[in-house]
């Protein structure tokens, strides 16, 4: 087995093999900061086995709806199969965004990564917001 | 603020990501060698980040069983960290690394001091293994 890092190396038994465990990112991720003039909301559904998104961004009049994209679900080790976070790429033609989610005590910790196609100059810039679960009870 | 630039949500549009200084802004806090705090880490042991021109290079040295693992030295993507920090605007690094059987999606920032990087590993061999995020904090170790 190749490893890069000591904690690439585990054993993979046929009771620890499977998919990764993802159940609790599905739902409607509302970021903490109603300021946001970014990602507002992500809506993570699963269908066929596979986890796609869909991003609701602020607009300067509205949400801006970017369409659904596939998701990379990622576990906290090698040899975990309880999900951990997830990563993503959206290409907006002008630019492209990478999303990184991970999960820390219940919030979901959104980096993006957003690099510019277009000849507009602008620099690539990155940020990161904390988003909710919307668990629809209150 | 031009309306003519394509953008997705309102923040694309911030005045400062054309000023032309934003790439390079506070990129000192990043550069130099970076040891793990945690001295038995399974992970990286230790980052060295350097600067030429406006391009940024990340070498890294993951921890093996029978010695240090060096990474592959990898080119970095300076972004605008749009996020202050102790009142100043800094950047953020945006690395991936390829070892052919894994790809490891990296970023680097640095927090009052302290450089933190999340490693986002995805296997690409029929290993089983599970993908999985992992994050670790660094200090400065010129």
């Amino acid at each position: 087995m190749q490893f890069a890092q000591i904690r690439d190396l585990v054993e993979i038994t046929p009771e620890t093999a499977g998919p990764i465990a993802a159940d609790f990112l599905i739902g409607t991720w509302i970021n903490s900061n109603p300021d946001t003039t970014g990602i507002a909301r992500m809506v993570m559904s699963e269908a066929g086995g596979k986890l796609t998104l869909q991003t609701f961004a602020i607009g300067p009049d509205d949400l801006i709806d970017w369409g659904t994209t596939n998701v990379t679900v990622v576990a906290s080790s090698a040899a975990s199969r309880e999900g951990a976070g997830f990563t993503c790429v959206y290409d907006l033609g002008f630019a492209e965004t990478r999303l990184q989610g991970m999960i820390m005590k219940g919030l979901l910790v959104l980096a993006q990564f957003q690099t510019f196609k277009d000849d507009s100059g602008r620099a690539g810039y990155f940020v990161r917001e904390y988003y909710a679960l919307d668990h629809g009870r209150f | 603020m031009n309306n003519t630039m394509g953008f997705k949500q309102s923040r694309d549009l911030h005045p400062d990501l054309s000023d032309p200084a934003t790439r390079t802004l506070n990129a000192a806090n990043l550069i130099g060698r970076w040891l793990n705090t945690d001295p038995a880490t399974k992970g990286i042991a230790e980052i060295e980040i350097e600067q030429s021109g406006e391009q940024f290079y990340v070498s890294a040295v993951g921890a093996g069983s029978h010695g240090p693992i060096s990474w592959p030295r990898s080119s970095a993507q300076a972004l605008a960290n749009l996020e202050e920090e102790a009142g100043q605007r800094s950047i953020a690094l945006a690395v991936d690394f390829d070892f052919g059987f894994m790809k490891a999606e990296t970023y680097l920032r640095a927090n009052k001091g302290v450089l933190v990087i999340v490693l986002f590993n995805v296997f690409l061999d029929q290993s089983g293994r599970s993908n999985y995020v992992n994050r670790e904090f660094y200090y400065r170790r010129d």
